[in-house]
């Protein structure tokens, strides 16, 4: 049970889902192209429908995270790479109201590959 | 889930309806919600995935008709039952006995 | 997939909240004064004002504005402010050719410690279906007038990083002291709806 006594700390420290782990190399660096899989699992996933199929470019590598996929369903923390990644307006809407527009969107490991 | 909280590019939701001066909690329910979320993740009988995805698993339509805590609300019960914590005879007998201004 | 477990009326959230809250109580499960602890954190204490502070002191201090922008966590730790929901953090920065939007399109998902809890249009059908999608139109709404030379960027908040935007250094400010300068700063403005014009008055 969170004591009253425990309260400041909990709300300073929080719960981080990072899990640093050297020996998980990435399989992708800024700059490469990727397309996101067409996943459509029944379960939990943080992979927004209006991404999957398309097209991006890997903007910054977050570090490795826990995977919520498997985690929401005791499957395990499957930690691997997050990437934060680009995706033109243009790829995402087809005629967007302006072509220099882009969304950035947090993407793990696993719901890529590269294009 | 391709659930309706998968809102990304969706059209046909109306301008953004803002209030203005608006209070971080609207009614002392909410803010009980609110700290139930942490107190009970705490125990560590779920998790903050398992949690979205409870509310993910609303039914649709109560989803998009319901509020932010009443999600928050509906996805405590639904895990705190599923996870054994509670039972769904005891929280009812506790609504009604409440609802009779029984305590 | 839906869950069946209402077989009771539903009845108003108030009541199940009571139920709920009591019966945890009953069962060792939960203090309540926990809970008055949490409200009071995030009702009174953790709120925007922290990342008003946060962006004065990288206006004023372009070292750490550059720490700031490298590594949002630990910069942002420097003032005093971390933890839940801001655990890993990441600052965009507007300039003259890029202005930038956040948003969770699927959920709500909000950099707690620096702007505290999301406002419920953040939160909302419309917002989270549009961000994306139409940023300009939706920013017209808001009041912004974003011109078609500059880049609008959406960082859509997927995963656990948590998203601030550090709005652009208003002009005709020079003369400010870093505390003026962060009474200007509006929690909009950290979200990326609004700019930090001279005239601008955060609310609390």
């Amino acid at each position: 049970m969170l004591r009253p006594e425990q309260v400041e700390e909990a709300v300073k420290t929080g719960g981080s889902t990072r899990r640093p782990d050297d020996r998980i190399t990435p399989r992708f660096k800024t700059g490469d192209a990727v397309r996101v899989r067409n996943r459509n699992p029944t379960g939990h996933t943080r992979l927004a429908r209006y991404t999957r199929g398309k097209r991006g470019v890997i903007h910054h590598d977050h570090g490795v995270f826990i995977f919520p996929d498997t985690n929401a369903h005791g499957r395990g923390e499957k930690p691997q790479h997050v990437y934060s990644v680009r995706f033109e307006a243009a790829e995402l809407w087809g005629e967007p109201t302006s072509l220099r527009d882009a969304v950035y969107i947090d993407l793990w490991e696993d719901y890529l590959e590269p294009a | 889930m391709n659930g309706i909280h998968d809102l990304g590019g969706m059209h046909g939701f109306g301008p953004v309806v803002r209030e203005k001066d608006e209070p971080v909690f609207h009614a002392e329910w909410e803010r009980r919600t609110f700290g139930l979320l942490t107190a009970t993740l705490a125990l560590r009988r779920y998790n903050i995935d398992e949690f979205r995805h409870a509310i993910e698993r609303m039914d649709p339509v109560r989803y998009l008709e319901s509020s932010y805590y009443e999600h928050w609300l509906h996805a405590l019960e639904t895990l705190l039952i599923e996870k054994g914590v509670l039972t769904q005879q005891e929280l009812n007998n506790r609504t009604a006995e409440l609802a009779k201004g029984v305590s | 997939m839906s869950t069946q477990h209402h077989n009771a009326p539903e009845s108003e959230p108030a009541l199940r909240v009571k139920a709920l809250e009591s019966l945890l109580v009953e069962k060792g499960l939960v203090d309540p004064q926990t809970l008055d602890l949490l409200v009071d954190a995030y009702e009174n204490k953790v709120g925007p004002k922290n990342g008003a502070k946060v962006v004065a002191r990288a206006w004023v201090d372009p070292a750490y504005k550059a720490r700031l922008l490298s590594n949002g966590t630990a910069a942002i730790a420097e003032l005093g402010f971390s933890g839940m929901q801001g655990e890993d953090m990441v600052v965009v920065e507007n300039t003259p050719t890029v202005h930038n939007l956040i948003v969770c399109t699927l959920c709500s998902c909000y950099p707690w410690p620096t702007l505290g809890l999301p406002p419920v249009w953040y939160k909302s059908a419309p917002y989270r279906s549009r961000a994306v999608s139409d940023p300009r139109g939706l920013l017209k709404e808001f009041g912004l007038d974003i011109a078609p030379e500059v880049e609008i960027r959406v960082w859509d908040s997927s995963a656990e990083v948590r998203y601030m935007v550090l709005p652009e250094h208003p002009k005709g400010t020079e003369h400010m002291s870093e505390a003026e300068l962060a009474e200007l700063v509006t929690r909009d403005s950290m979200i990326g709806v609004a700019k930090v014009t001279v005239g601008s008055k955060a609310r609390s």
